[in-house]
């Protein structure tokens, strides 16, 4: 199953976004990581929420993750997603950040309904959309997370 | 009490609205004469000219803009014009701040504050984040949309998945919600929605985003609504009691951003919250009042579960205590904190708010549908989930 259902929209690139979606493209997670004080942040914004540098980098991070909440979607609010309900939608919070608590929305791909809980430890996954690019998202660990 | 500084200062002596629609069902009419009957209706109320308005307000991005109004009324003054940030029904509260506060530096004598909503005209809600209007995706849902992330619904399902796993609150205590408003709009002639609903047909309502199901999702509606604002000094010779503003605020908490709506950054509590906290502690703090005082509450009902957390924001119960707070009966209307007292945007009409602010404004007048006896201080709670929202006191 994928994750990036037909008929969905894609992700609308700009300067301030385009390295997360490529770097997703080519099998990384990279978040904006502050030119100064090192902190995490997402999604991408000009200033540093911590220290207000403009100075920033893409970074690659560990890609474990704990889901932080979800919800399986019944209602086909997009015609694109009649066939797909009920699918998940999650926020995960991820590992090994610095800073606040670093969050996603993605889905949880792999995942039984009743097995879908807050707290459940999961792995980066990557999903073509095509022109390089592609959406991260969230498969259950398999061992856990440390 | 200390007071806030705007208060005493202006009040509320008017207010009007157009018919309530299904949504789409006024489209031939149009965003900008269904304001203009609204303003009509509300200037009537207050005994004004229309042409007498010389300020201004609204919110959300309304479309019946104010140079318009002023030109299409003769206005014989147009003195001030504010709009609120916010999406949704968020800054409704703001735009009674800017118009209060125009009234009482002067800068305007007598300001409306309008909301036209007309859906078959001016295009569904939502549907940018769907991305379907075309353009691509507004930068910030570019991180939820591709996922089938894309309507309020589902992004408020996951502030109440959090909230029931945190604080242990149940599907039970979003229908009480439904039940309770339902109620109060079985007695209300205006409302849309007024057959009785139980418990069990809460639950049997179809699901939308789990743990939401159609009984927790307000209805769609074409409306406008409007309120006259003047300096209280002037009120005393008008025709109806005036409703004062005694305090107003607008705001949201830390790191914020779009909200729920595409923002997870912020902190825990502020995720599992309508993310009024801090427009709460500045409007108690403000005013000196407390939400003890508040004989009655519009809480911006969008959605079930954000009502709950609305109540826990403003202090009327401890934080994860508001499943806890309506299932003991306290909204109901011979509970502690009659909540919603002529349907709200369940069961009512869906007007971004407007229709919270005009049953506050007629509980104080004492001639709501369903009156709480002697009512002093009304709490109207802005549009939640998104930020900047906004809160306003009125009293007597």
């Amino acid at each position: 199953m994928s994750a990036h259902r037909p008929g969905l929209p894609a992700p609308t690139l700009s300067v301030l976004t385009d390295g997360y979606w490529k770097a997703a493209g080519e099998g990384r997670l990279a978040l904006q990581r502050c030119g100064r004080c090192g902190a995490h942040r997402h999604p991408p914004t000009a200033a540093c929420y911590r220290c207000q540098s403009l100075d920033w980098a893409w970074d690659d991070v560990v890609g474990t993750a704990t889901v932080f909440t979800y919800t399986w979607v019944e209602h086909p609010v997009h015609p694109a997603t009649v066939d797909y309900v009920p699918f998940n939608v999650a926020v995960v919070e991820l590992d090994d950040t610095e800073g606040e608590p670093v969050r996603l929305a993605t889905a949880i791909l792999g995942v039984d309904r009743d097995a879908l809980v807050v707290g459940l430890p999961v792995t980066v996954d990557f999903d073509p959309t095509g022109d390089g690019v592609a959406l991260p998202v969230f498969r259950p660990s398999a061992t856990g997370n440390r | 009490m200390s007071g806030d500084w705007l208060a005493g200062k202006a009040a509320i002596v008017g207010i009007g609205h157009t018919a309530f629609g299904r949504r789409g069902e006024f489209a031939e009419r149009g965003t900008f004469a269904m304001a203009c009957e609204a303003v009509v209706t509300a200037c009537a109320d207050a005994g004004i000219d229309p042409s007498d308005v010389d300020g201004w307000s609204s919110y959300s991005d309304d479309a019946a803009a104010a140079n318009q109004l002023a030109m299409t009324f003769g206005a014989k003054r147009f003195r001030y014009a504010a709009m609120a940030w916010g999406g949704g029904g968020s800054g409704i509260c703001g735009a009674f701040l800017n118009a209060a506060m125009a009234v009482a530096t002067g800068q305007a004598d007598c300001v409306v504050v309008s909301r036209s909503i007309c859906q078959g005209e001016g295009g569904r809600f939502g549907q940018a984040l769907a991305g379907v209007g075309g353009g691509g995706l507004p930068a910030p849902f570019s991180f939820s949309s591709p996922y089938g992330l894309m309507s309020p619904a589902q992004m408020f399902a996951l502030a109440a998945r959090r909230h029931m796993h945190r604080f242990g609150t149940t599907v039970d205590h979003f229908g009480e919600i439904a039940v309770n408003t339902r109620r109060m709009a079985s007695t209300n002639p205006a409302a849309r929605f007024r057959e009785p609903m139980t418990m069990a047909d809460h639950h049997a309502s179809r699901p939308i985003a789990d743990p939401l199901r159609l009984f927790d999702c307000c209805m769609e509606s074409d409306v406008a609504a409007a309120c006259v604002l003047t300096s209280v000094d002037r009120a005393a010779d008008l025709r109806r009691p005036p409703a004062r503003v005694a305090s107003a605020t607008m705001g949201g908490p830390y790191r914020y951003g779009e909200g729920l709506l595409a923002g997870h950054q912020m902190a825990d509590d502020d995720f599992a919250s309508a993310g009024q906290r801090t427009v709460a502690d500045d409007l108690w703090g403000k005013s000196g009042i407390r939400p003890g005082d508040v004989d009655a509450a519009m809480i911006y009902d969008h959605f079930t579960p954000m009502v709950l957390m609305g109540l826990e924001d403003f202090g009327f119960c401890a934080k994860g205590e508001g499943g806890a707070f309506v299932a003991d009966g306290h909204i109901r209307l011979d509970g502690s904190l009659p909540l919603n007292t002529s349907g709200g945007n369940l069961s009512e009409v869906y007007s971004h708010g407007m229709t919270h602010v005009i049953e506050a404004v007629r509980q104080l007048r004492g001639d709501a549908v369903n009156q709480v006896p002697d009512a002093e201080v009304v709490l109207v709670g802005g549009g939640t989930g998104t930020s900047p929202t906004s809160a306003l006191l009125l009293t007597r």
